[in-house]
């Protein structure tokens, strides 16, 4: 990886290289270098295999400039970004690529400025906030994460006594379709970033590892999950592939479900699945511009259960998707975006901030007069981020969530909200959690995949086959139907998405499930 | 322009100096490492221009290169395994390139030695579950060398970037123009050419070039009681030519840009004035457009015959397919389908799915899946190909050089069938025709889907009549298939720009195709 130390000579050169230019009136540089290791995992007992089955990594540094330039008709904002090379060479390359590309955005107001009111949070706390064992991993250690996941689940499944009395004897444990697949991602990140307006380089440097494991008794159509992230390595034991196996050893006998309306529990991974793919893309400053918002023209008013709270919160110490700063160069933080119900404020980047406070249909839009309530548009989300690897100096910055949690008034155990529930279905595993009318319709469909299982007197009773339902609904009334959310969340970072998620589960009343592909049953 | 060319001294003739390097490299590399069994390598060089613009405003443009590659190794001594290695690079980097490819086969080699002991270890430690794991073997293919020029009318690099931003603003005025009810409307266009080497220890030296051009227009409408919010694509392997003037190919048609993209405001304007679809609880009859059934033959029949999907290898990512459980038990050979549905899998056909060889110089053919409703066969890589015995059909692909191919779609459509489309809808008492696909929402091994639908017209009496919003439709997907009644003669190609897969995340560009189709499905609604 390259040095902290280099990516700063480098940003401090290039702002130098663009004050000079005349035609630069205003210039930011981002300089970083990003990594993605990466094992892929493949288990089959019935089907030759290769256990870790890629274990590859996708490498990036190199410069980002972006400038507005001053002309004849009037300022163009314009990026440019040159891969693999910090020299004063490469910075003119990246200069003249921004030149070249600039357009006049009527609607842009200017780089982010320093915020009016200083945090009293100090970034540099989280500087150093990375594990050094990941940031000089060797490709040998790479590998050998892949196999700990893949031997911890192994290891499960060949310790159960009842598995192979299940299968006849040990021996026949294969014959059951032992399935592991997933990844270990382990994410190294530097950043270095500069300014006209915060001409003093900041820089940030971050690591974390993540592992999404599914395992899977094929033949008894029983599929379990084990999750992981985690910020410093040495707390990587596999357990990823441990937790997977014995979800897979517990959904052995699954069951089908009536199609009707339930009370459900959603798990930690569906509640993870309606924020990635229904709630934070309406809740961001973007979606409001662009009247796209499930929560269009409601900031201020009730939008859920008073029982819900959310918030983004990217300084967070210890938390996986913490950041010291932006890829803007401004402080992260705390973000309220619904507080006991009521939207209180959006993700945003410093474009979209301004672009809706001069926004002449603002009002219409957020529903409160933006210029008022500024504080509900803090640009604390704007993040250059690639499925390369997160963090890249060749892309404009968008908006993303970092570490979001979702919290209840009361303070519900998962035992507790069992008991609300009484009878019902808890829902461990969704997919493909798409807005099949929109996002601003709120309409959305899903089905059931694993994890997941029947309630009947407060109590889990039996597992539920995966792949046979399909949750539909609406995200309103969902989010207005909600009885209980427990007090213990878990990190999960979604298949191609960046967000950590601190999901706990959620019990929401009249959610409609549909019974399907009975033919499978014949197959 | 002088001063930008100076800053992009890259362009995809510098794949010249990198295609000599890489020859000499990889005889070298092969030879000198221990039990490495086979390497290959890709390099891609891509000069593409784009922009943006939202309610008739510039947004952003770009004109750049994209220069990267990627390396496989196998080796091991008893169990060979997979190592693999990928970046992008810089201009300043092709004097270097020699340096920096070994420093990448070291890496992809060092990964295939650790992992080719990880799985001795692991084999040993579990005895019987250990038992399937093997030494990686390619299937055999006919080793090519090849050159395949890209083909379009106005070579991509050729339009000024002033032009490509200043079409993508006119579209976007032309759209906010129609009306006070078009609240947003966001148009980007790219186009852009591509060129790709390939080879291997085996002796492949296969050099392709591809020209694409896409536009896209994302339109939100409202009144006072509905809103509407609409995408759609146009596409092409051509030049800017795609954008100006349309596709006029007997198998792809779609307009110019700014008809387009005015067409689907309308399309906004008119549904917000159409009722929502009621869901239904009971099957009904349901006629699927061209456009909609592009969407549904990637879905249904795409995903579910990609064999890495198959054989387990995205059990946690984009799912596995219903129709293989194990070697043993699987729908090879057996009905899954009405006898009018045939479908298949072609990259010799014209589009974004377009080419000739895969990405590890596989000559691409087509691959039938269905064959008058019996289910026939995969799409497949050397690797998976080895595992079931089959032929490797050359549908192993990256989006970028950098990354890990994967079994793609190239052109995966549902073939034309016997029936007139019109006399399709005349024949039907009271159904429902569902024109333009929308948002999928598919079951994990495909069994199930529901796809929603730009517009759902009623039908009574063999006639098309009230117009819906929000509408789709949703079925079993055997079910669905065995009920085909109607396949029509229209056969269309659609572009389809973002399909995911594998991790982390590819997004890939490919065809899909259909005629008009008639089964039955319940509808779904608001």
């Amino acid at each position: 990886m390259t040095s902290l130390a280099t990516l700063k000579t480098a940003v401090k050169r290039a702002l130098r290289q663009a004050s000079r230019a005349t035609d630069v009136r205003e210039a930011e540089v981002i300089a970083s270098s990003t990594d993605h290791l990466l094992c892929r995992l493949n288990y089959t007992s019935g089907i030759p295999c290769h256990g870790v089955e890629e274990p590859k990594s996708s490498e990036s540094f190199g410069i980002g400039i972006r400038a507005i330039f001053t002309g004849s008709d009037g300022p163009r904002l314009g990026f440019g970004s040159e891969t693999g090379d910090l020299s004063p060479a490469a910075i003119r390359r990246a200069l003249e690529k921004a030149r070249h590309n600039a357009t006049a955005d009527s609607e842009f107001v200017s780089l982010p400025t320093p915020p009016a009111v200083k945090s009293s949070r100090k970034p540099a706390q989280l500087i150093r906030c990375y594990d050094p064992a990941i940031m000089n991993l060797t490709d040998k250690a790479l590998v050998e994460t892949g196999w700990r996941v893949i031997q911890e689940a192994l290891k499960t499944f060949t310790a159960s006594e009842s598995l192979a009395e299940l299968a006849g004897s040990r021996d026949r444990v294969p014959s059951l379709g032992v399935t592991v697949g997933g990844d270990v991602s382990l994410y190294r990140q530097r950043i270095a970033i500069a300014s006209t307006h915060m001409p003093k380089v900041q820089t940030d440097e971050s690591t974390y590892l993540t592992s999404s494991v599914t395992a899977m008794l094929e033949n008894q159509h029983a599929k379990g999950s084990g999750y992981t992230a985690v910020p410093h390595l040495s707390k990587f034991k596999g357990e990823s592939g441990s937790e997977a196996a014995r979800n897979a050893m517990r959904a052995i006998g699954g069951h089908r479900v009536a199609s009707g309306t339930y009370t459900v529990i959603l798990g930690p991974q569906p509640v993870s699945d309606l924020m990635v793919n229904l709630i934070l893309p309406s809740l961001s400053a973007e979606a409001f511009y662009s009247c796209r918002s499930a929560f269009l023209g409601e900031l201020q008013h009730p939008v859920a259960s008073p029982r819900l709270t959310i918030y983004d919160q990217g300084a967070g110490r210890g938390l996986v998707g913490s950041k010291g700063i932006t890829c803007e160069g401004l402080p992260t933080g705390r973000t309220s975006l619904i507080t006991n119900g009521v939207l209180e404020g959006l993700l945003s980047n410093y474009y979209e901030t301004q672009r809706l406070l001069h926004d002449p249909h603002g009002r219409d839009k957020l529903g409160i007069n933006p210029q008022e309530h500024a504080d509900a548009l803090v640009p604390r989300n704007g993040f250059r981020l690639s499925s390369r690897g997160r963090r890249q100096f060749d892309v404009p910055p968008t908006i993303a969530a970092t570490n979001v949690f979702i919290e209840g008034t009361e303070p519900h155990t998962p035992d507790s909200l069992l008991r609300i529930v009484e009878n019902g279905i808890y829902i461990g595993r969704v997919w493909y959690t798409y807005p099949l009318n929109g996002l601003r319709a709120g309409d959305f469909t899903c089905t059931v995949v694993g994890d997941s299982y029947l309630i009947r007197g407060g109590r889990i009773i039996a597992p539920i086959q995966g792949n046979t339902v399909r949750m539909t609904g609406n995200i309103r009334h969902l989010l207005n139907n909600i009885l209980g959310i427990t007090n213990q969340a878990r990190p999960i970072v979604e298949w191609g998405t960046d967000e950590v998620i601190y999901a706990p589960e959620i019990a929401v009343k009249d959610v409609r499930l549909s019974e399907i592909a009975q033919f499978m049953e014949s197959v | 322009m002088t001063r930008l060319r100076a800053a992009k001294s890259l362009t995809v003739e510098s794949l010249d100096k990198a295609k000599r390097v890489a020859v000499d490299l990889l005889r070298e590399t092969r030879r000198r490492q221990k039990d490495c069994r086979y390497v290959d390598l890709r390099i891609e060089i891509a000069e593409s221009k784009s922009a943006c613009a939202e309610n008739g405003v510039e947004k952003a443009a770009q004109e750049d290169y994209l220069f990267s590659f990627g390396i496989r190794v196998l080796a091991g001594d008893r169990l060979p395994s997979p190592g693999y290695y990928g970046r992008r690079l810089s201009s300043a980097d092709l004097p270097h390139l020699t340096t920096i490819l070994r420093d990448g086969f070291k890496h992809a080699y060092d990964r295939a030695i650790a992992n080719a002991r990880g799985k001795e270890h692991t084999k040993k430690q579990f005895k019987i579950l250990g038992e399937s794991l093997t030494g990686l073997t390619l299937a055999p293919i006919e080793v090519r060398q090849d050159t395949i020029k890209a083909e379009c009318s106005v070579d991509p690099r050729s339009v000024p970037l002033s032009e490509v931003s200043r079409q993508t603003v006119d579209v976007s005025r032309a759209v906010k123009s129609l009306g006070a009810r078009i609240k947003f409307n966001a148009i980007s266009t790219s186009t852009g050419l591509s060129r790709e080497l390939f080879t291997s220890s085996e002796g492949a030296l296969i050099d392709q070039s591809f020209a694409t051009t896409l536009g896209f227009c994302w339109v939100v409408a409202e009144n006072d009681t509905a809103e509407q919010a609409l995408y759609d694509y146009i596409g092409h392997q051509r030049g800017w030519e795609v954008i100006t003037e349309g596709t006029r190919n007997p198998l792809i048609r779609h307009l110019d840009l700014l008809t387009f993209a005015t067409s689907l405001g309308r399309d906004c304007l008119r549904l917000l004035d159409a009722p929502p679809l009621r869901a239904t609880d009971k099957e009904v009859v349901v006629i699927t457009d061209p456009h909609y059934n592009a969407l549904l033959a990637h879905e249904i029949i795409g995903h579910p015959t990609e064999l890495d999907r198959v054989l387990k290898m995205e059990t946690a990512y984009a799912g596995r397919s219903w129709l293989f459980q194990d070697l043993n038990r699987n729908q090879i050979g057996r009905q899954i389908a009405s006898p009018l549905v045939t479908a298949y899998s072609d990259p010799g056909l014209p589009g974004l799915g377009h080419y000739i060889y895969d990405h590890e110089g596989t000559p691409a053919r087509k691959v039938i899946h269905i064959d008058k409703g019996i289910f026939t066969g995969f799409m497949n890589s050397r690797q998976t190909a080895a595992i079931l015995g089959a032929e490797p059909n050359g549908s192993y692909k990256a989006t970028e050089a950098s990354m890990v191919p994967l079994i793609r779609m190239s052109n995966t459509v549902f073939a034309a069938g016997p029936h007139n489309p019109e006399r399709i809808i005349a024949d039907v008492d009271h159904g429902y025709y569902l024109v333009g696909h929308r948002i999928p929402s598919i079951a994990e091994s495909r069994e199930n889907f529901s796809i929603s639908a730009q517009k759902v017209y009623e039908i009574r009496n063999g006639q098309v009549g009230q117009l819906y919003r929000d509408g789709g439709m949703t079925a079993d997907t055997k079910d669905y298939l065995m009920n085909v009644d109607a396949m029509g003669t229209d056969f269309r190609l659609t572009p389809i720009p973002n399909c995911g897969k594998g991790q982390p995340l590819q997004t890939k560009r490919l065809g899909n195709g259909g005629p008009t189709i008639r089964s039955r499905a319940r509808l779904i609604g608001r």
